[in-house]
């Protein structure tokens, strides 16, 4: 039994090391607990636009998030291993092939999922709230906010156990089971004023301190995982999905950009993937919004600074995950015996990641309509661009190909702050200073320019890397 | 004598190990040439070395009268190559991949070729399912006529039977025989013995990185020896 445990253990760590390196891996940790410490400083600053309850409420949810996605990759990663590693197999799936139960298993992995994120993630982020508590103006009760932001984490942990292995089933009980409790949570919400959100209970039991919350929360933990643990399964059915063939047509259409066919796949692998073009859309809106809220709350301190501007360089920054979703789905492996430089599919990438900007531009636009700030729209524009594209080059330079593996290693994604620091910051200084300024910035962009040719040549240099 | 693949001295390390130890090779053309190894050997390593999908830590190669480690992409363009594992693109249909594979290599006439091989390999009903849920064996057909969809004169092919079933594996053993024979040439690695006996016209053992036989299977058959026999006493003695 604890065999087991030690190699899932070890399979997990080397699944991470192999990808970031050792060192870079045991350093992202510290990483958590140094922007937990940062974040947890500026708190005063939010509980003057947020009520304090709010911020608690928001903060147990975003852990509830964090143990959903923590129970989800682990349970459906095998693609995301696969595409990494090749043809991997993980203990997770090997019970057809080893003399030991799924059950087994399966409580093997929900322990191991337990043990190892709450070491690297919930606790170096705890640390980082603790080294700030001197700092802070806020009475917190350090020891209340480390259980129940414990506890939510945990909920959605075993939330996503119970829900995956429906999953695994059917997804007619997961559906049927989703609607049977949400329904009548909604009718609650709408006809008796029932205020949902507030009532996830490692919340309540932070908000009222009382028992019944904590036996509550204990038994959203302890069932779920129970109910997964009885009737254990982790292969999915796996459905063959057929399609015609439209990669013809879409490079016919888009033949004028040059290297088509790549766009053209980096489409259909967007839209046939799981959740489709929405997710991508998903995925950058939240992180906008978050920032705007941000920003409503820093330029209270700063009025001098314009929104719109400050928004402008601020978006061009978050434009720049879109790269992420983009190579997502490749890896070089696929292309290496054909005659495809790595800078070739970089082209094709920057033309697509050129089309999806249209997003940020629009939310742009419609910010300085909001704004009536239609005047600044041209100043806006440019900071945009410029600053899209040269957070875009850096990306290239020192990710390649691999964004969503390179930047999740400590060094690399150091380098990433302090190379694009010294450019955003002045930029938002010059926009306070005189926002006429910031019309220069477009020279950002012969900068960029250099930079990804670079980048071309340093990973078309690179021996094929296989993660 | 015309040399369409000439080594000499390559060398591999991953980190400690040394992968590839040496290697010198020459291969006519016309050839079914078989480098046979045990598992870990340096067969793929060598295969991904002569295609410039790996750079050597010392020595030379030339395919095709191309540098391989100047020009990579070239010897890309002119050769056929099978890799060891199938790695079409996940979301891509079998059809519309190799649609994609024609587009990259510039094919003019590529539906008609799509069709040729999807009914050559006999897997016109799976062409519309998305490579990551074909079987193992179809991936490999479907790797198969990427390789051979621009008409090269020369191909790489790692372990290419292992995974099809044998009415498609009769079918591209005389594929390959008969490319051959057409002018072509190919190099061919793989650890089935009967299969390079089979089809091979020369073969080299490659162990621990270093080639440690190399001859003609005709002079094998005459000598009455048998493949088996001999690969077992050369990795032994190695």
């Amino acid at each position: 039994m604890f065999e087991l445990l030690k190699s899932m253990m070890k399979e997990e760590w080397r699944s991470h090391s192999t990808m970031f390196g050792s060192m870079m891996f045991a350093l992202f940790p510290v990483m958590i607990a140094i922007f937990s410490f940062a974040g947890s400083l500026f708190l005063p600053l939010f509980t003057t636009i947020l009520a304090a309850d709010k911020i608690a409420l928001l903060a147990h949810y975003t852990f509830v998030i964090f143990g959903l996605s923590v129970g989800a990759f682990g349970l459906s990663g095998r693609e995301i291993i696969n595409r990494r590693f090749g043809q991997a197999s993980l203990i997770a799936y090997s019970s057809k092939s080893l003399p030991v139960s799924e059950r087994k298993i399966f409580m093997n992995f929900c322990v191991k999922d337990v043990i190892y994120y709450f070491t690297f993630w919930i606790l170096p982020f705890m640390a980082g709230l603790a080294f700030a508590l001197p700092f802070m103006t806020v009475s917190l009760d350090y020891l209340l906010v480390f259980s129940t932001l414990s506890l939510s984490f945990f909920i959605g942990l075993s939330a996503m156990f119970l829900l995956s292995t429906l999953y695994a089933h059917s997804s007619r009980i997961l559906f049927g089971l989703l609607a049977i409790i949400g329904v009548p949570l909604i009718f609650l919400g709408l006809y008796f004023g029932v205020d949902l959100p507030s009532s996830l209970p490692s919340f309540s039991f932070f908000v009222s301190r009382s028992w019944e919350d904590l036996a509550f929360a204990l038994f959203l933990i302890v069932v779920p995982s129970a109910v997964s643990l009885a009737f254990p399964k982790m292969d999915y059915p796996e459905k063959k999905r057929m399609y015609r063939n439209s990669l013809a047509g879409l490079s016919k259409k888009l033949d004028l950009l040059g290297n088509s066919h790549f766009i053209s796949k980096d489409i259909i692998d967007m839209q046939r993937s799981e959740g489709g073009l929405g997710k991508i859309l998903f995925a950058f809106i939240f992180p906008v919004a978050f920032i705007w809220v941000l920003l409503f709350v820093f330029l209270k301190f700063v009025p001098i600074a314009d929104f719109l501007l400050v928004f402008s360089i601020l978006l061009g920054v978050l434009a720049s995950s879109i790269y992420e979703w983009l190579t997502e789905f490749d890896i070089f492996t696929s292309y290496v015996f054909l005659p495809v430089k790595v800078s070739t599919l970089m082209k094709s990438k920057i033309k697509g990641y050129a089309i999806i900007n249209i997003v940020p531009l629009s939310i742009l636009f419609l910010t300085a309509i909001w704004l009536n700030q239609l005047q600044d729209l041209v100043i806006a524009m440019a900071a945009f661009l410029s600053v899209s594209s040269f957070t875009l080059s850096i990306k290239i330079y020192l990710t390649g190909l691999y964004p969503n593996i390179l930047l999740y290693s400590a060094k690399i994604f150091v380098m990433f702050l302090f190379a694009a620091s010294p450019v955003l910051l002045p930029m938002i200084i010059l926009s306070i200073i005189n926002p006429l300024y910031l019309l220069a910035s477009p020279v950002l962009m012969l900068l960029s320019f250099y930079i990804i040719k670079k980048g071309f040549a340093k990973w078309d240099k690179t021996e094929s890397v296989y993660f | 004598m015309e040399y369409v693949i000439e080594a000499s001295g390559l060398t591999k390390k991953f980190g400690a190990l040394k992968a590839v130890d040496g290697l010198s090779l020459s291969i006519k053309k016309g050839e079914l040439f078989g480098l046979l190894g045990p598992n870990g050997s340096g067969k793929t390593t060598t295969i991904k070395l002569l295609t410039g999908q790996l750079k050597p830590l010392d020595g030379r190669a030339r395919v095709m009268n191309v540098d391989v480690l100047k020009n990579p992409i070239r010897v890309k363009e002119l050769v056929g190559i099978i890799p060891e594992q199938e790695t079409p693109p996940s979301f891509l249909t079998a059809e519309e991949y190799l649609n994609f594979v024609c587009k990259i290599r510039k094919i003019e006439n590529a539906e008609n070729r799509c069709k040729k091989w999807l009914k050559f390999l006999e897997f016109e009903d799976q062409k519309d399912v998305l490579c990551k849920d074909l079987s193992r064996g179809t991936r490999q057909k479907l790797m198969f006529a990427q390789a051979f969809i621009h008409e090269p004169k020369l191909a790489f092919i790692d372990e290419p039977l292992i995974n099809l079933d044998p009415v498609i594996q009769r079918k591209v053993k005389d594929f390959l025989q008969g490319f051959v024979k057409r002018g072509g040439t190919i190099f061919f690695s793989t650890h089935v013995l009967e299969i390079a006996e089979e089809i091979c016209t020369r073969i080299a053992i490659i162990d621990k990185g270093r080639i440690i036989y190399e001859g003609r299977i005709k002079d094998l058959k005459r000598k009455k020896q048998h493949l088996e026999g001999l690969f077992l006493k050369m990795v032994k003695e190695a």
